[in-house]
């Protein structure tokens, strides 16, 4: 190797060092090296050389693309590494760990990918783990598996599973106390409080309305003829009765066109600033798969603001008004309920053989014997 | 309908219920035989054809059978009608819906004529007058022979098992308490009464071809057209030449049914023309009619054979289920003003669900095809006095309060794509993306007023700061008024079921079939999260968004434990709500080579659910059935002529509180039963 030969690699490094300062992880074909201004133009002997040189040096990685071959920079320290290697087996299992990145690789992987024993794969990896070049993880998504990966970096938070998961397990007590800080930062931006108190001011109004004369003759009279048109009309009674009974605090809807539903921004920034995941930084995109999950769990539905969307509670009458739920406490004060949900047979387990003459039958159902007792 | 096991298995306990064992018999038996003529139904029923002759005379008096007599061979063949006997499980929810719409004399007249089926007016009224008249005189005397094979229901208020309320199950006579207490019924209230039954469509004028069914009828009709096309009918010309002359026919029978109908609506009840006079004979008259009205109409034509129409009193039980549910996902006072806003709008709906053998007279097809609409006006007239339109809305600051969007008019119904709960709300926006700023002007308020306005809101909101007040509530304007009861209206126009329709300036419509269709997932979702917790519904319902998922991308959208997302989806799967595919990556389909795909196949459990509601509903009854025979003894007593009525002074304490309990039981199974039908009603009928 020449003086020229070493001085133009030094420069190229340098020249794709540079080029790839803002993307670390930036590849670059044939063509974009030649682009460098660094090698003559059409010397591709050269170029050939020189990439050759570095390659051994393992200062470039090659990547095989769909397009061609590509080579991705390595930086010196880490090409320093190999240095450390001594056997063949070592440098073929740390350039797949080295190449897997933070994804990590996974043993059984390895050994189909290189096609070596059993044995010399684990030596090789036992090798570089007493070197301090690779460390074993597991990922959350298989913990049986033996996973590979370089020492000085973190596994991809594919692997770890984002924030959800505390040492490779969901952590559900997590998740659901935000559910619940989300949920009651919907409720709470998306409804009005109507406090119990104005129980006796509802009812009396009413009555007088209909005595009234002076300014609302023309709504008494309508009124008043309306019912006759419909010759028997219905007392007005069960309307008055419902309001008449005493009021709870209840949550009330918001005029329709109100803008200010929470967004999933607005319910980011609501979470960082009561600082409740202190440890683990949510970001929007966390944030937004806690809300999807509670407008899959029916608890919150989502509401076109022009162009932007925005979350409230459903069923906002019969939510719980209180903002913080115990734990224990049921989200409606009325759960909904129907005909089948309500009837034994609705959760029979032997529904399907339950006939009249068969083993189970209505007549002999035990189920129907704890119900109607 | 559909006819499962289990739905004809309920249908020959329901008639069995209410009209005895041998027209249940002959039911059965043509559910089960298909068609059949009367020496074929003697076969199945081993009955004799006299026998059989006599319960298809009583049910096709309740129109439980069709019957068609072939012209050539004069045979008669029997069909059953499993709507007609499924809707016999609705009873008690009609009268107590015409009660409440209609009041107590129309409940009343519902009421006997469902016991007789169909009959003529003018024996109608005779035998009304004597059942309630009498009954005043002697309580709960003989019964009237005259009427044999009714004698048993007539008795049957107390039989009447389709009632939830505690009085009618055990109410001898009681149910007509109020009725009777002033003056005998006269003949001219129950025409009265019966002419605004008849023009509200809740009662029709029968006519022979009533007694077909409409596929034979279609079909009786094309033959007669087809003498009019003696070469045949070949070639699109002559083909679309007959389709019109078959639907002019069809058209033209419409019409004859609802002559009457026609011809009362225009008289003196329903046409605005007519409102003012009438409003004017109403300062004198007590009971809403005047000389000429539909009353004397009818009198003039005693021969006319009249009978429930049950198709208007769906449209009824419907609108009372969709008030039920604005009002648990909105509000009281949101569900009152939805309402308002149904009664008017369904005095022009006359059905729940249309399909091709469905016969239409003009109106109906010029609403089927344009949607009725009302105007915020109209809705007003409807709104009940009582109801307080200022409550039930929040209050919130004008300046968060785009009136561009609340006030968005949609002119086009939503899309039913599927079933996705999702996305159905803005398919509007999409396709007319034209008309994106098309809102509803009249919701402004001049600047003027406006300070003023928003005051009011306040106050009426939170009330306690102007406690006292009550006078100047009173006087809420007219108009005030209607801007808060638009706000109601605008609220149930957003919501995500989108209850209502803003399409037009100041018009409103409902958009029955895809809020039906809502409420049908609204329901599933309401059985799968009580069986299988709110998990189980999260997982459905990610299944139902995005289609078929492996058992790896699922945990991960749930945020849900692999394990416990597969014991979840495994127990799902076991009692029908999922299903699962298998995918195997090679030919050896070995399990761990093999990729799960999860699903959620709608229509699929919307039918099984269905039939289930029907099994339900059967056992039920059999259950009862049983409880029946365990207390047969108190029941032997209870049943007999001289303790009806009495059972308390009658019987001996123990045997009296034995006849209680049996009681008790019969309402829970019973009102059960009618809860199941809420279920069947919203899933098929409505």
């Amino acid at each position: 190797m020449d003086e020229q030969t070493t001085l133009l690699k030094g420069k190229l490094y340098a020249a794709c060092e540079e080029a790839c300062s803002s993307d670390p992880d930036r590849l670059f074909t044939q063509e974009d090296l030649t682009a460098l201004d660094v090698i003559p133009p059409k010397d591709i002997k050269k170029l050939l050389q020189l990439i050759q040189i570095l390659t051994n040096e393992r200062l470039f990685a090659p990547v095989h693309l769909h397009s061609g071959l590509a080579w991705r920079l390595r930086p010196e320290a880490e090409a320093a590494k190999y240095k450390q290697l001594t056997s063949h087996d070592q440098v073929l299992v740390y350039e797949i760990i080295d190449a897997a990145g933070a994804e990590g690789a996974w043993q059984q992987d390895i050994k189909r990918r290189l096609n070596v024993q059993d044995n010399a794969l684990r030596k090789a990896l036992k090798e570089l783990e007493t070197k301090r070049l690779v460390a074993q993880f597991t990922t959350v998504e298989n913990i049986s598996k033996k996973m590979w990966i370089k020492a000085n970096i973190k596994p991809s938070s594919r692997a770890t599973g984002g924030p959800w998961y505390t040492d490779q397990f969901l952590d559900e007590a997590f998740i659901e106390a935000l559910q619940s800080v989300v949920m009651s930062f919907i409720k709470n931006r998306g409804s009005y409080l109507s406090k119990g108190e104005r129980g006796a001011r509802s009812v009396s109004p009413l009555l007088p309305k209909k005595g009234v004369i002076n300014g609302a003759a023309s709504e008494a009279a309508i009124k008043s003829k309306k019912r006759m048109a419909d010759a028997i009309s219905k007392d007005d009674t069960p309307a008055v009765a419902q309001l008449a009974k005493p009021r709870k605090a209840i949550r009330l809807p918001l005029p329709a066109g109100y803008m200010e539903y929470p967004t999933t921004e607005e319910i980011t920034a609501g979470i960082q600033a009561a600082e409740v995941a202190k440890g683990q930084p949510l970001k929007q995109e966390h944030v937004q798969e806690l809300i999807d999950v509670l407008v899959w769990d029916n608890r919150v539905e989502e509401i076109r603001m022009g162009s932007r969307v925005g979350y409230r509670a459903v069923r906002i009458t019969k939510q719980n008004p209180s903002l913080y739920s115990k734990p224990g406490d049921e989200d409606f004060w009325e759960p909904r309920s129907n005909g089948l949900t309500t009837v034994p047979c609705g959760k029979c387990p032997v529904f399907d053989l339950c006939e009249e003459g068969g083993p189970v039958w209505a007549g002999g159902c035990e189920y129907f014997d704890q119900w109607l007792a | 309908m559909l006819v499962t096991k289990n739905a004809a298995e309920l249908c020959t306990l329901l008639v069995n219920e209410l009209y005895g064992q041998l027209p249940s018999r002959i039911v059965a038996a043509l559910l089960a035989r298909g068609r059949s003529q009367v020496r074929d139904l003697a076969l199945y029923t081993s009955l004799n054809p006299k026998q059989v002759r006599h319960g298809l005379s009583l049910v096709i008096q309740h129109n439980l059978v069709f019957y068609q007599t072939d012209h050539e061979t004069a045979n008669t063949t029997y069909e059953a009608n499993p709507r007609a006997a499924y809707h016999l499980v609705r009873v008690g929810k009609i009268l107590d819906v015409i009660n409440r719409k209609y009041g107590l004399m129309a409940k009343n007249i519902v009421n006997d004529l469902l016991m007789l089926g169909h009959v003529e007016i003018a024996e109608f009224v005779r035998y009304h007058k004597l059942k309630h008249n009498r009954k005043k005189a002697t309580i709960n005397g003989e019964q009237n022979h005259e009427y044999e094979h009714e004698h048993d229901l007539e008795n049957g208020d107390t039989g009447d098992p389709f009632d939830d309320d505690s009085h009618y199950v055990n109410g001898n006579g009681t149910t007509h308490k109020t009725g009777e207490d002033t003056k005998p019924i006269q003949a001219d209230e129950i025409f009265d009464t019966m002419a605004q039954l008849i023009a509200a469509g809740v009662v029709e004028t029968v006519s022979t071809t009533m007694f077909q069914s409409p596929q034979d009828l279609k079909a009786s009709v094309e033959q007669e057209c087809m003498k009019e096309f003696p070469n045949g009918i070949r070639g699109a010309k002559v083909t679309a030449e007959f389709d019109t002359m078959v639907k002019s026919q069809i058209k033209a029978i419409g019409a004859e049914r609802s002559t009457t109908k026609r011809k009362l609506q225009e008289s003196a009840l329903y046409e605005p023309s007519n409102i003012k006079r009438r409003k004017l004979a109403n300062g004198a008259m007590s009971n809403g009619f005047a000389g000429d009205s539909g009353g004397s109409i009818l009198r003039d034509e005693p021969n006319t054979v009249v009978r429930l129409n049950f198709d208007k009193c769906l449209v009824e039980l419907r609108n009372q289920k969709l008030i039920e549910h604005a009002e648990d996902f909105v509000g009281e006072t949101t569900a009152q003003v939805f309402a308002a806003l149904l009664a008017s709008l369904c005095r022009k709906v006359y059905r729940c669900q249309y399909d091709q053998h469905t016969i239409m007279t003009e109106e109906e097809e010029e609403t089927y095809f344009t949607g009725v609409r009302v105007t915020t006006e109209e809705i007003f007239e409807h709104l009940c006095p009582g109801v307080d339109v200022s409550t039930g809305i929040g209050t919130a600051s004008e300046d968060d309060i785009d009136i561009r969007f609340s006030e968005k008019i949609r002119k086009y119904p939503p899309q039913i794509k599927g079933s996705h709960l999702q996305g159905t709300l803005d398919e509007g926006d999409e396709i007319i993306g034209s008309d994106d700023e098309d809102y509803d002007h009249s919701g402004e308020r001049p600047s003027g007023a406006h300070v003023n306005g928003h005051h009011h809101g306040s106050v009426t909101q939170n009330g306690v700061s102007y406690n006292g007040n009550h006078t100047r509530e009173g006087q809420l304007s007219r108009t005030e008024q209607i801007r808060q009861m638009r706000q109601h209206l605008l609220i149930l126009a957003e919501a995500k079921q989108q209850f209502v329709r803003h399409c037009g300036q100041n018009e409103w419509t409902v958009d029955f079939g895809p809020l039906v269709q809502q409420l049908r997932y609204v329901e599933l979702d309401t059985m799968i999260e009580d069986s299988f917790g709110r998990q189980g519904l999260r997982l459905t319902r990610i299944l139902r968004e995005k289609g078929k998922l492996d058992d790896k991308t699922l945990p991960a959208m749930a945020l849900m434990r692999k394990p416990d997302v597969h014991v979840k989806m495994a127990e799902m799967e076991m009692a029908g709500f999922l299903e699962v595919q298998e995918v195997p990556r090679d030919n050896n389909r070995a399990a761990n080579r093999t990729m799960f795909f999860w699903f959620f196949d709608e229509a699929r459990t919307l039918k099984r659910v269905l039939d289930n509601a029907y099994k339900s509903m059967v056992r039920c009854l059999e259950r009862l059935e049983v409880e029946r025979y365990k207390k047969k003894n108190v029941l032997s007593v209870t049943d007999r002529r001289d303790v009806q009525g009495k059972e308390e002074e009658m019987l001996r304490g123990d045997v009296y509180n034995e006849y209680l309990d049996f009681l008790d039981i019969e309402k829970r199974l019973l009102s059960q039963v009618s809860k199941l039908d809420d279920l069947v009603s919203i899933f098929q009928d409505f």
